[in-house]
């Protein structure tokens, strides 16, 4: 998976069946514009099964409790995560986000 | 059992999908460790009008929050710091700091009851962004249950690293020995909410049903109809925007 995709620089797959698809309608569910919802569900439906645009939808719900969760409870990376994934948080700059604070040295 | 409306989605739900679904409505409107099953069906319905609410809006288009002052559309069943943290939470998780949880708790809500506020605010938040997803309307609020908060506190919780005390792995024995089920590793995510053991059980059963079971998310061969990079894209997409580091 190219990593620009996550962080929306690049408009392509990513690597990814359908990436440019998913992107667009995580992008439009989590935004303001219901028109944008709309059009993105249909297109992405057209591309997808039934169950796998379920689970599409299942996902977004998924990450929307448990990015809260975290951010709520001030829950630090753990260990393991933070020693594996030091590059990929490094190419997605996440510790520029707030929540970073909540484990030491991530910034 | 509850029957909940699925019509005009565009491709029918999986059935452990609606199970959990209903598992987690039944698991809001009943007596909590902390909260009444009224004052919890009221956070629930505060996490959802937190997504209409004006003065959210407002903060969050602003440099920072705290700029904003005014007050949230709310009914009147919290105390109104109870309902601001409700908001921030749904609306603006990822200007929540260390400080501002620190704040919550000396303005006299406990911590115990923050983090079933967290569970309860949280998974509506889920529940809501299913159905915007698949394009139909958000579930009906159910009826709270009578009955009086079991106030359980326990005894395995304490200082973790996060803001709040969670139950390590080897602490999670006698009624909390189910908690974090066979998995290998428990990540914090999994912890977070033990102080409140219901909530972590309720946040398992979502997590399970609509991504993988704990126990199997270090399996990259475990997959859905999507394949799981497909799944990690969306995953990943969704805490990109949420601008959450976790």
């Amino acid at each position: 998976m190219e990593l620009s995709v996550v962080t929306g620089r690049a408009e392509s797959d990513g690597g990814v069946p359908h990436g440019a698809r998913l992107i667009a309608f995580t992008n439009a569910v989590l935004g303001s514009d219901d028109g944008a919802i709309a059009r993105e569900r249909t297109a992405l439906r057209a591309e997808l099964s039934p169950d796998a645009f379920v689970d599409v939808c299942a996902l977004i719900a998924a990450f929307s409790v448990v990015d809260r969760v975290a951010d709520a409870t001030g829950i630090p990376l753990d260990p393991m995560l933070h020693a594996m994934s030091g590059d990929v948080r490094e190419e997605l700059r996440l510790g520029r986000f707030r929540s970073a604070a909540n484990t030491p040295g991530a910034r | 059992m509850r029957e909940l409306d699925y019509d005009g989605a565009p491709a029918p739900v999986r059935e452990d999908l609606k199970e959990a679904h209903r598992f987690l409505l039944d698991h809001v409107c009943a007596p909590g460790t902390w909260w009444t099953g009224r004052q919890r069906v009221a956070i629930a319905a505060e996490s959802r009008r937190a997504s209409r609410c004006g003065l959210c809006q407002a903060r969050k288009e602003s440099l920072s929050p705290g700029a904003i002052t005014g007050r949230h559309h709310a009914d009147g069943e919290l105390r109104e710091d109870v309902v601001d943290a409700i908001h921030r939470i749904r609306t603006d998780p990822a200007r929540l700091s260390k400080t501002w949880f620190e704040g919550v708790i000396a303005g006299g809500l406990d911590v115990g009851p923050y983090v079933e506020m967290v569970g309860v605010t949280t998974i509506v938040a889920g529940l809501d962004y299913f159905a915007r997803s698949l394009g139909i309307e958000p579930f009906a609020l159910p009826e709270p249950l009578p009955g009086e908060p079991s106030r359980y506190h326990p005894a395995g919780a304490k200082p973790e690293g996060a803001w709040v005390p969670m139950i390590a792995p080897e602490d999670a024995t006698g009624p909390e020995a189910d908690l974090y089920g066979d998995a290998e590793v428990v990540p914090n995510i999994v912890r977070a909410l033990s102080l409140v053991p219901p909530e972590v059980r309720a946040l398992r059963r979502a997590a399970d049903t609509h991504y993988v079971p704990v126990a199997q998310i270090p399996d990259p061969s475990v997959r859905r109809a999507l394949d799981r990079p497909q799944m990690e894209l969306v995953a990943a997409r969704v805490s990109a925007l949420n601008e959450c580091f976790y």
